[in-house]
């Protein structure tokens, strides 16, 4: 085994400091405050850090390759273990929040410099066994493996090591897109290239490129330019599920009716690559299918909402008044304020700090004053506003002039008449509103509608539906007694 | 808003087996020492939802609140929304073994030699621009078809009452697990916290009923506070809710303040989570005091209202009262308000009984779709009609067209859905000529569930809960959206 050399006592003393130290920062870890110089101290950790990871490794393997190992690179490997161990105490006394990867880099980092020191003792009083030692020196390997990996996830992100993969590329229709290239070609790179492309040509068919898909796979064309009905593509994507040969496979994902209907369409109409928008009659199937695609997805851009801190909502709701966010991370607000047996408008002040926030706004059946009035035009953001069954006036709606974000009214019994139509026409965004039992005269709003052939103005059941459920003999009625 | 317990293993009273070795084996690989170093390694970490918070939708919802519809005992899609001609044409003959295709029977007609295929009991229309195909068992319903989208490709794999109706409610044909609504609470959490989040309402036809149970309304393993509530009609909707007599208000606001610190220092004591949520229950039930009575209240309701539900609305414990119930319970911050109506199981005498039946429920149903949309809450409020299973194309006993009856089918049946996020006017799915099996598009209880989660804004996949070594969701390990019905 090794024999002594001339290391100093004062090392061992040292060694034994520094392990102290560090039995000291991890249970005392939440309780000590560090002063600044020592915490600036900690930011040498990510250099000195490297230091034990490859002394001990020079080690463990001289150690496993049953070469002698110099006592002095024991010692230097120990001190810079404990030294990187401490220092990454005092670095992360700067972090705000530990995640369970800084627990568990901090946890796994300290067991190396206790298996270091370990290692060391057991050489020192010579109580090394070669099959101990041997032990300790692969558990010590796996745990700088570890304690490295996860230190490298700390600082480059979690996902650094993960393998690259395609990306997805984002898909703007312009305007009057090219049905093939645009439409068709998506589809396909969506839910069929996974299997027909250059490296995985299942069937000999390649669905990568216009000339590919003409040519079609080892069973000869997909596609039957005289008789659509009768192309190989939508028989297959038409077969029952169960059917062995039907596409996509079973457990991939499928197509969908629409897209289907699009790809079928695109045959019957020529399957070329020149077909454009504007060149389809406007009673094609496929216009409206594509004009649907166009369509931006629901996504809204709340992105730019102001920060709010989750206290401050916990804080603000009560039990007449819920707040929540609307969805999981998001900054949007939806706000419904419940009749409090001792409602008073003064509870609007609280909201004001999260007023921007607010896209969706239900104050339904409450009796609202000016303050409340005042409080919704402050919240700029709204998109969606109930102030039905309210006093609400066409002065009140003047005043909300301002909220030019808005998509859904719901005013319906309240006190605005023709006036408020003014100010109807001038939210931009509104899609619908919803103004039965108001002073709206039936006049003034078939003028609107027919103006405003973008909004949907419902002001209540269609007479001639309502009159079918109102008017009834009465004797069909059967009353059924209490039970 | 409340936030609650991500899990069970952040209690320390449930420190279960395999969570304690798991702990400890990670504990011994890698840090002996330092385990024994920091006190709360054997506490766990990371355990709760899949980066899921509860009481905040996944994402944007479509839908806020649903109102189910359910219509117990399961209608025979055959008379109400699911033509078939083909049966008048082949009436008398027997099923072909080919479109049966060893489906099992229930022991009410597995005696039978003969299944003769037996035509609608009712004449069937055309409706609305989306042609949708409705009996005339339904008429008010059938004016309101283009607001609807009919789903005709359901099935399940139940043939009997009790195991079909869990499934739907639950999620399993076994019971135990948490009911639909409750698992909505469980996600969403209550929108006005002075009601229960999840209400149950029960009427009965004069048809061939099965039974209801509350456990289709129990909350299973989450927290009790999610169970559904049950209104009854007439004085007391929620039993034991009223004070006795002499009791003021200020006197009882005194006693659960003396009661709830008691709770707490027990809840100290003991961790248990269940006595936080008693002392919620408490505070709700107080507070129900004001709230419930004036939701219930109808005669605040403007004569119009009560025509458009139709007379029986006034009659407390009908469909009808019950239909105008849930939209006054939907206007007031009800999530999942459900409603059951019994009689709807014809093995025999189909004709009459779907006809009086259908009466109980076509026109409040239909109404309630319109008056939610004068109100603009079709907009964000779910509603859903159907059963818990079809009914066969060949009838029960007997060839007698003139009174007749039709088994339990699971292979394929209708319902229809309507507003928050579902798109309107559109039919779904498509069975055989023989209504029999499903040909396009089916839609597997799983599904369903998972569409209406998605609708609420709910991943179905991850809303789950941590019971007895494993985590549970409401579609368990299958389940598609149906993004096709979706806006």
């Amino acid at each position: 085994m090794m024999k002594k050399t001339n290391i100093k006592p004062w090392v061992g003393y040292l060694i034994f400091g520094l392990t102290v130290f560090l039995v000291f920062c991890l249970i005392f870890e939440s309780s000590i405050q560090l002063p600044s110089l020592v915490a600036w101290l900690g930011r040498w950790h990510p250099l000195i850090l490297h230091f034990p990871i490859v002394l001990l490794v020079v080690a463990i393997f001289l150690g496993l390759t049953t070469n002698k190992i110099p006592k002095l690179l024991l010692v230097v490997a120990t001190i810079s273990a404990l030294l990187t161990a401490i220092s990454g105490f005092m670095l992360a006394a700067d972090a705000s929040e530990k995640g369970d990867l800084l627990i568990w880099h901090q946890r796994l980092g300290s067991a190396v410099a206790f298996l270091a020191v370990l290692w060391y003792v057991l050489v020192t009083l010579n109580l090394a066994r070669t099959i101990l030692i041997k032990v300790l020196q692969v558990v010590l390997g796996i745990t700088i493996f570890f304690a490295g990996h996860y230190g490298g996830m700390v600082t480059h992100g979690e996902d650094f090591l993960a393998l690259p993969t395609l990306g997805n590329k984002s898909n703007i229709i312009p305007e009057n897109p090219l049905i093939y290239a645009h439409i068709v070609q998506p589809i396909l790179d969506d839910k069929c290239i996974s299997c027909h492309n250059g490296n995985k040509k299942k069937g000999e068919l390649l669905l990568t490129n216009f000339k590919e898909i003409k040519k079609g796979g080892e069973n000869g064309e997909i596609i039957d330019e005289t008789d659509y009905k009768n192309s190989t593509i939508l028989k297959l994507v038409h077969l029952p599920l169960e059917d062995e040969n039907h596409m996509p496979p079973e457990g991939k994902p499928q197509l969908s009716i629409s897209e289907i209907q699009i790809l079928e369409r695109w045959i019957a109409l020529g399957a070329n690559d020149t077909l454009q928008l504007s060149h389809l009659n406007s009673d094609e199937t496929l216009v409206g299918l594509v004009r649907k695609l166009q369509q931006p997805t629901v996504k809204k851009d709340w992105s730019k909402l102001p920060e709010i801190d989750d206290e401050v909502l916990k804080n603000l709701n009560s039990n007449y008044v819920n707040i929540t966010r609307f969805a999981n991370q998001s900054n949007a607000l939806n706000v419904i304020v419940f009749t409090a047996p001792t409602y008073n408008d003064s509870i609007f002040i609280e909201l004001d700090p999260i007023a921007k926030n607010i896209v969706q706004l239900d104050l339904s059946a409450l009796p609202l004053g000016e303050q409340a009035i005042s409080f919704i035009a402050k919240c700029v953001n709204l998109e969606w506003l109930e102030v039905d069954k309210t006093s609400f006036t066409d002065e009140n709606l003047e005043k909300l002039k301002g909220l030019t974000k808005l998509e859904v009214i719901k005013a319906y019994d309240t006190e605005i008449t023709d006036k408020s139509l003014a100010v109807f026409e001038n939210f931009k965004n509104l899609k619908k509103m919803y103004v039965a039992q108001t002073n709206i005269t039936i006049n003034a709003l078939d003028a609107f509608k027919k103006e405003h052939q973008n909004i949907s103005v419902d002001a209540g059941i269609n007479p001639s539906i309502e009159t079918f459920f109102v008017v009834k003999e009465k004797d069909t009625v059967a009353v059924k007694k209490e039970e | 808003m409340e936030k609650e317990k991500k899990s069970d293993s952040e209690n320390p009273l449930k420190v279960n087996r395999r969570h304690f070795f798991s702990q400890l084996s990670v504990g011994i690989g890698s840090l002996a020492l330092g385990s024994l170093l920091i006190p709360d390694l054997f506490k766990g970490k990371g355990e709760g939802l899949l980066g899921q918070e509860l009481g905040i939708p996944h994402f944007a919802p479509k839908a806020k609140r649903i109102i189910y519809l359910f219509q117990a005992g399961a209608p025979s899609q055959l008379e109400t929304f699911d033509y078939k001609p083909t049966l008048k044409k082949r009436m008398g003959e027997d099923l072909p073994e080919s479109i049966r295709n060893g489906q099992r029977l229930t022991g009410m007609t597995s005696g039978q030699s003969k299944f003769p295929l037996m035509p609608p009991a009712v004449k069937f229309n055309q409706h609305g621009q989306s042609g949708a195909w409705v009996s005339e068992f339904f008429p008010h319903i059938a004016k309101i078809s283009d607001e609807i989208c009919f789903v005709k490709s359901m099935h399940t794999e139940a043939i009997n009452h009790d195991p079909a109706i869990t499934f739907f409610q639950t999620g399993s044909q076994q019971s135990g697990r948490p009911s639909m609504g409750s698992w909505m609470s469980y996600g969403l959490g209550n929108e006005n916290k002075n009601l229960p989040s999840f209400v149950v309402l029960t009427s009965r036809g004069k048809g061939n009923s099965q039974g209801l149970y509350s456990k289709l309304w129990s909350s299973g393993f989450l927290d009790s506070k999610h169970q559904g509530v049950l209104l009854r009609s007439g004085k007391d909707p929620v039993l034991y809710l009223n004070d006795p007599d002499g009791l003021s208000r200020s006197d009882k606001r005194h006693l659960l303040d003396k009661v709830s610190s008691l709770n707490k220092i027990h809840h100290v004591e003991t961790g248990d989570d269940e006595i936080e949520s008693r002392i919620a229950q408490y505070e709700m039930a107080y507070r129900m005091q004001m709230s419930v009575p004036d939701v219930m209240d109808i005669k605040k309701e403007p004569e119009s209202v009560i025509k458009l539900y139709g007379e029986d609305c006034q009659v407390p414990g009908t469909y009808a009262a019950n239909a105008l119930q849930a939209r006054r319970l939907a206007e007031n911050g009800v999530r999942f308000i459900q409603l059951y109506h019994q009689g709807w199981d014809q093995h025999g005498n189909l004709t009459n009984e779907m006809r009086g039946q259908a009466k109980d429920v076509d026109q409040a149903s239909a109404a309630l779709i319109l008056d939610l949309k004068q109100r603009g809450m079709l907009e964000d409020t779910l509603v859903v009609w159907g059963g818990e299973f079809g009914r066969t194309n060949f009838c029960q006993g007997n060839f007698n067209p003139d009174n007749f009856g039709r088994d339990h089918h699971p292979r394929a049946f209708s319902i229809w859905m309507a507003g928050g996020g579902i798109k309107p006017g559109i039919t779904y799915g498509k069975t055989d000529e023989f209504g029999y099996n499903v040909v396009e598009n089916p839609v597997h209880i799983n599904d369903f569930h998972a569409t209406l989660m998605h609708a609420m804004g709910i991943n179905h996949e991850e809303l789950t809960y941590k019971y007895q070594g494993r985590r549970f969701r409401l579609t368990d390990v299958a389940g598609n959206v149906v993004k096709d019905i979706l806006t």
